[in-house]
C-alpha cells in the first residue's frame, strides 16, 4: 500500500535509469541523509561519535571498497588491513610535508597512492584466481605492515614507532586530535563518506561496473565479448584500494588519531571488512552500510548483555564474541549469501505487494 | 669451514621447519582434493587438537576435573583423534551439507567462519594462556649430531620430520591401495559423476574431514611441543598457503616439497637478507616467493595446467 | 542470402592447425566467409567446430595458418581485437552473466562502442549520462527486435532455457557485429523456438547485412538458412558447398552415417 511502483510510469531513459527509479527509495535516501547530517550532529557526544558513528562510517566506506574488489568484481581480497595502513601513512606523510594543504586533497592524494600499492598488488589477478589470488593479497598484508613497522621513513623515525595525526582544521574548524569536536568529526567523515558512496552507486551501474560484474560472473565470456580483463581487474583494484585506502586515512587521522601499524592493521582487520561484505551483502552499495552497522552495533550489544547483564569477565566476552561472529558468517552464507542487503530486498517486495500476497 | 657448517644448520634448520609446513599444507589438500574447498580453519583444527590433548594430559584440564583422572599419551592421543573424527562428523552435519551448490568462494569464507568459531570455542573451553605441551618427545639438541659432526639440530625437529615421512607414506597408501581412498579420488575428480555410481558424498566429506583433523592433531602435537600451545599456532596454517601456491593445491608431494622450499628459503632469507632491512622478514618472505613464483607458473609445481574451454 | 551479398571475402582461415597437448582439434582447415552470407559449419561431435569459432575469435591460438579479417593477415585474433574489429558471438553453453539483469547483459554487448572515463562515470553527468542513454536506446531497439521486453529487468539465472538463448544472441547483437558467431544457437529447443530463433537469425542477415558463421547439429535448420556449408570431422574440412552439394557428398554421408537425411 505504501511501497508501490505502479503508477509511476518512466517516460524517459534518464529517469529509468536514475539512482533510485522509485520514488519511495528516493524519499527514504533523502530523509536518512537528512536526518544524518541535519538532526544527528546536535545530538552527538563523545561516546556516540567513538564508539558508533565514525567506526561505522569509516568501516562501511572501507567495506564499500573491498566490495567493489570482491562483490562487484569477483577478486577476493585479504589484504584490506593493509591497505588501509597506506591510506593511513599516506595521509600522514602528506600532512607532514604540505601542512598547509586542504585536508579533502590530502584524502584524495592518500586513495590515489592506495590506489598505485593496490594496482602492483592487482597485478597478478591476470593470471591467478580464486584463493591463488586471495593468497596474493596476504602477500600484500605481512610485507606492508612489515615496511610500515620497520621503515623509519613511514613514521617520521620516533621511537614508540606509532603515527599521531596534526591538529588539522578544515576551512577554520578543526578535524581531528582531541581538540575537534565529535560533531566536526562526525559531519566531515559523514560528508566524505556519502560523496563516496553515491559515486560508488554511478559506478556500479555504468560500463565499468558492468565490466567488473561480466568478470566475477564469467570471465571468458567477458573477455570474448570485448572486455579487456587486465583493464577490469586492475581498474577494480584500483578503485577498490581508493575507496579503502581513503578509509585508513579517515580511520588513522579522524577517527583514532594515532595507530600502530601491527596492531590496527593487521590481518584481522582484514577479516573484519570481510565479514562486513559477507554478512551486509555482496556486490551490494547498501549492503556495505547495512554489514558495518551490524558488525559494529552487535559486539556493543554483545559486551552489554554479556558483561552488564550476566557478569561475564570482559576476556570471556571476547571469546564469545569470536565464536559468535564466526556462527553469523556460517549462518549468513549458508541461509541468505546475499546478506542483509537481500533481506532488505524481499522485504521490500514483500510490502510492493502488501496487502496481498500474491 | 665454521661458515659452512653454520650454512648447513641453517639449510637443515630450514628443512625441518619446512616439514611443518607440508604437515599443515597436507591437511589443506586432503579436504581441497576430495571436496574443492579450501579450508582456512585448519591451522585453528591443528590448535584446537592440541588443546583438546592438553586437556586430556593435564591436571588443570576438564577432563581432570571430571574424571578426576589424566590420560596417559598413549590413551589421550587416540582419544583427541576421536574427537577430531567427531568434529568432523559435525562440520559436515550442520554445515557442508547445507553448501554443497555454493561456489568456492562462498565456501571459502564459510571456512574462515569456521576458523573463528574453533577458535572461540577453545578459548572458552581452554583458556587462552600459553599452554607446555610435553608427551614425551626427546627435547634439545642431537648429542650425536653435536659429537660427530658438530651439527646443532633439534631433536624434537627430526622427530617430527620423520613422523611427517611416515604420515605422507601412509597417506599415499590409503590413497592408491585403499577402496575408500579411490572413492575420494573418484570425488575428486567429479562430484556428479561419483555420485552417479553410487560414491556417498556426505560420508567422503566426512572421512575426508576426519583424516584431515588427524592431520592437523599431529601438526599441532608437533607445533604445541616446539613453542606451546597458544593461538599464534593458527597462525601456521597461514604459512601454509604459500606452501600451496609452489606446490599446487591438489598435490601430495607438492605440498612436501613446496614445504621445503619455503621452509628453507625463508630461513636462508631471515639469515642473510633480514639483518639487512631490519629483521622479521619470515612474516611476509614466504608470501612473496610464492608470489613471484606464480607469475611464472601459476598451476604450481605438480598441478596441471588447465585447458579452458567454452 | 541478403541483397548486400558479394563475393567479397569477410574472413579466411589458410591452413589452420590447433592442438592440445598431443591432441588434434584441428588439422590444416582453411575455408572463407563471404560478406553477408550465412556460412554454417557442422561435423559429428568432437569434429572441431567450436574449436574453430574459438579460433576466429581469438580465445584459442593455432600454432600454424593465418587468419585474415577485413583483408589483414595474421597469424592469431586477439579476444578484444576481435571484438572491436566487429566480430560477435553466442556460446554452446550459455555464456551469460548469471548475476545481472537482461538489460545489463545486453548492455556489455555495447561496452566496445562506450568510452567516458571513470571521473565522469562516477559523476555520471555530461558525456558519461548521454553516453548510457544513447547505447541504453540501441540496446532497447535490440530488445524489441528480439521481441523480449517484459524480461528487462529479470536477472537472467531466473530465466528459462531458450529465453537465455535469446538474451545471449541479444548481447551479441548488441556490438552491431560485422561477423557473428553463433555456437549451436538452437541447441536444446523445441520447434517453436527453433523456429523463431531461426527468423532471427535470418533478419539479422537481412535488415543488418550482418555475416553470420553457424554451428548447428539441426540438419534441417542448416539447409535451410544457409548459403554455403563446411565439414568438419576429426578437425580436418571433409566438404564444403551449397547445402545441396554437401549434402549429395559421399564423404559426408559416411560421417554422418545417415544422421544427415533428416
Amino acid at each position: 500500500m505504501f511501497y508501490r511502483e505502479s503508477g509511476q510510469l518512466k517516460s524517459s531513459y534518464i529517469a529509468d535509469q536514475a539512482m533510485f527509479p522509485i520514488a519511495q527509495d528516493r524519499w527514504f535516501v533523502i530523509g536518512v541523509l537528512a536526518v544524518a547530517f541535519l538532526v544527528a550532529p546536535f545530538f552527538i557526544n563523545e561516546y556516540w561519535a567513538n564508539a558508533i558513528l565514525l567506526p561505522f562510517l569509516v568501516y562501511a566506506l572501507a567495506a564499500l571498497g573491498l566490495n567493489i574488489l570482491t562483490g562487484y568484481c569477483g577478486q577476493v581480497s585479504l589484504g584490506t588491513g593493509a591497505f588501509m595502513a597506506v591510506g593511513a601513512y599516506a595521509s600522514f606523510k602528506l600532512v607532514g610535508f604540505f601542512p598547509e594543504l586542504n585536508f579533502l586533497i590530502v584524502l584524495a592524494l592518500s586513495g590515489v597512492v592506495t590506489a598505485a600499492v593496490g594496482m602492483i598488488f592487482g597485478l597478478p589477478s591476470l593470471r591467478i584466481k580464486g584463493f591463488y589470488l586471495a593468497v596474493a593479497t596476504l602477500a600484500a598484508q605481512f610485507f606492508l605492515v612489515w615496511m610500515f613497522n620497520k621503515v623509519g621513513w613511514f613514521y617520521d623515525y620516533n621511537l614508540t614507532g606509532m603515527i599521531t595525526v596534526r591538529p588539522i582544521d578544515f576551512f577554520g574548524i578543526r578535524i581531528t586530535g582531541p581538540e575537534a569536536t565529535p560533531a566536526a568529526k562526525y559531519l566531515f567523515t559523514l560528508t566524505v563518506v556519502a560523496v563516496l558512496a553515491l559515486s560508488a552507486k554511478n559506478i556500479v551501474r555504468g560500463r565499468i561496473g558492468r565490466e567488473w560484474m561480466a568478470i566475477r560472473d564469467m570471465d571468458i565470456a567477458a573477455e570474448l565479448i570485448g572486455i579487456r580483463p587486465l583493464q577490469a581487474k586492475l581498474s577494480a583494484f584500483a578503485v577498490s584500494s581508493f575507496y579503502v585506502g581513503v578509509a585508513g586515512a579517515l580511520y588513522f587521522a579522524v577517527y583514532l588519531g594515532s595507530v600502530e601499524p601491527v596492531e590496527a592493521f593487521d590481518i584481522n582487520q582484514s577479516f573484519y571488512v570481510l565479514f562486513i561484505i559477507i554478512i551486509g551483502g555482496l556486490g551490494s552499495v547498501l549492503g556495505a552500510f547495512l554489514g558495518a552497522a551490524f558488525i559494529v552495533l552487535v559486539p556493543i550489544l554483545l559486551k552489554n548483555i554479556m558483561v552488564g547483564g550476566m557478569g561475564f569477565d570482559s576476556g570471556m566476552a571476547g571469546h564469545v564474541e569470536i565464536l559468535l561472529m564466526g556462527l553469523l558468517i556460517i549462518f549468513f552464507l549458508i541461509v541468505e549469501p546475499h546478506g542483509l542487503a537481500r533481506l532488505w530486498q524481499i522485504a521490500k517486495e514483500k510490502l510492493r505487494l502488501w496487502p496481498f500476497p500474491h | 669451514m665454521a661458515f659452512d657448517i653454520f650454512l648447513l644448520e641453517v639449510i637443515i634448520s630450514g628443512l625441518m621447519t619446512g616439514v611443518m609446513y607440508a604437515l599443515v599444507a597436507l591437511g589443506f589438500v586432503l579436504i581441497f582434493k576430495a571436496s574443492g574447498i579450501f579450508n582456512f580453519a585448519q591451522g585453528v583444527m591443528a590448535l584446537f587438537a592440541a588443546l583438546a590433548l592438553y586437556d586430556f594430559l593435564a591436571e588443570d584440564g576438564w577432563f581432570f576435573a571430571v574424571f578426576g583422572f589424566t590420560l596417559p599419551v598413549w590413551l589421550a592421543i587416540p582419544a583427541t583423534g576421536l574427537i577430531m573424527v567427531v568434529l568432523a562428523w559435525v562440520i559436515e552435519r550442520t554445515v557442508l551439507r547445507f553448501m554443497v551448490k555454493q561456489n568456492e568462494i562462498i565456501l571459502f569464507m564459510a571456512t574462515i567462519g569456521l576458523a573463528f568459531v574453533l577458535e572461540g570455542l577453545g578459548d572458552i573451553l581452554f583458556g587462552s594462556d600459553v599452554k607446555p605441551l610435553d608427551i614425551g618427545i626427546p627435547q634439545g639438541a642431537s648429542d650425536w649430531l653435536l659429537d660427530n659432526f658438530n651439527l646443532y639440530i633439534e631433536q624434537l625437529e627430526i622427530f617430527a620430520a620423520g613422523t611427517a615421512a611416515v604420515l605422507v607414506v601412509v597417506l599415499a597408501i590409503f590413497f592408491q591401495r585403499t577402496r575408500i581412498g579411490r572413492a575420494l579420488r573418484a570425488v575428486a575428480d567429479d562430484h556428479q559423476a561419483a555420485l552417479s555410481v553410487g560414491v556417498s558424498l556426505d560420508k567422503i566429506w566426512v572421512i575426508v574431514w576426519s583424516v584431515s583433523g588427524i592431520v592437523a592433531l599431529v601438526a599441532g602435537i608437533m607445533w604445541g611441543s616446539k613453542s606451546g600451545v597458544q593461538f599464534s599456532l593458527s597462525l601456521i596454517a597461514l604459512k601454509a598457503l604459500p606452501v600451496l601456491i609452489l606446490g599446487g593445491f591438489t598435490s601430495v608431494p607438492g605440498a612436501i616439497v613446496g614445504g621445503l622450499i619455503i621452509g628453507v628459503g625463508e630461513k636462508l632469507a631471515e639469515v642473510y637478507i633480514g639483518p639487512m632491512v631490519g629483521g622479521a622478514i619470515e612474516n611476509w618472505f614466504a608470501y612473496m616467493l610464492a608470489l613471484a613464483f606464480l607469475l611464472f607458473r601459476p598451476q604450481g609445481l605438480f598441478g596441471e595446467r588447465i585447458i579452458e574451454r567454452v | 542470402m541478403t541483397d548486400e551479398q558479394t563475393n567479397e571475402t569477410l574472413l579466411e582461415v589458410d591452413a589452420i592447425s590447433l592442438s592440445f597437448g598431443g591432441v588434434h582439434a584441428l588439422v590444416d582447415v582453411s575455408f572463407d566467409i563471404r560478406k553477408g552470407e550465412v556460412r554454417s559449419i557442422i561435423g559429428p561431435n568432437g569434429a572441431g567446430k567450436s574449436s574453430m569459432l574459438n579460433v576466429i575469435n581469438g580465445f584459442y591460438h593455432p600454432q600454424e595458418g593465418t587468419i585474415t579479417y577485413q583483408g589483414q593477415a595474421r597469424k592469431q585474433m586477439r579476444p578484444h581485437d576481435a571484438a572491436a574489429g566487429g566480430i560477435a558471438r553466442t556460446f554452446q553453453n550459455i555464456a551469460l552473466f548469471k548475476g545481472m539483469s537482461t538489460l545489463d547483459n545486453i548492455m556489455t554487448g555495447r561496452n566496445t562502442h562506450m568510452s567516458k572515463s571513470l571521473f565522469w562515470q562516477a559523476l555520471r553527468i555530461g558525456p558519461a549520462q548521454r553516453e548510457e542513454i544513447e547505447n541504453r536506446e540501441f540496446v532497447e531497439h535490440v530488445i524489441d527486435f528480439l521481441e523480449i521486453q517484459s524480461i528487462r529487468k529479470t536477472p537472467v539465472g531466473r530465466l528459462p532455457y531458450g529465453l537465455q538463448k535469446r538474451v545471449e544472441l541479444g548481447r551479441a547483437l548488441a556490438a552491431e557485429p560485422t561477423l557473428l558467431l553463433l555456437d549451436e544457437p538452437m541447441a536444446g529447443m523445441n520447434l517453436e523456438e527453433k523456429e523463431d530463433m531461426s527468423r532471427f537469425i535470418l533478419e539479422t542477415n537481412d535488415e543488418f547485412g550482418t555475416t553470420i558463421a553457424l554451428i548447428e547439429h539441426d540438419m534441417g535448420v542448416v539447409m535451410d538458412i544457409s548459403d554455403r556449408v563446411v565439414v568438419l570431422d576429426y578437425g580436418r574440412k571433409i566438404a564444403e558447398g551449397t547445402p545441396e552439394e554437401v549434402r549429395a557428398n559421399q564423404d559426408v554421408i559416411d560421417a554422418y552415417l545417415g544422421v544427415s537425411h533428416d
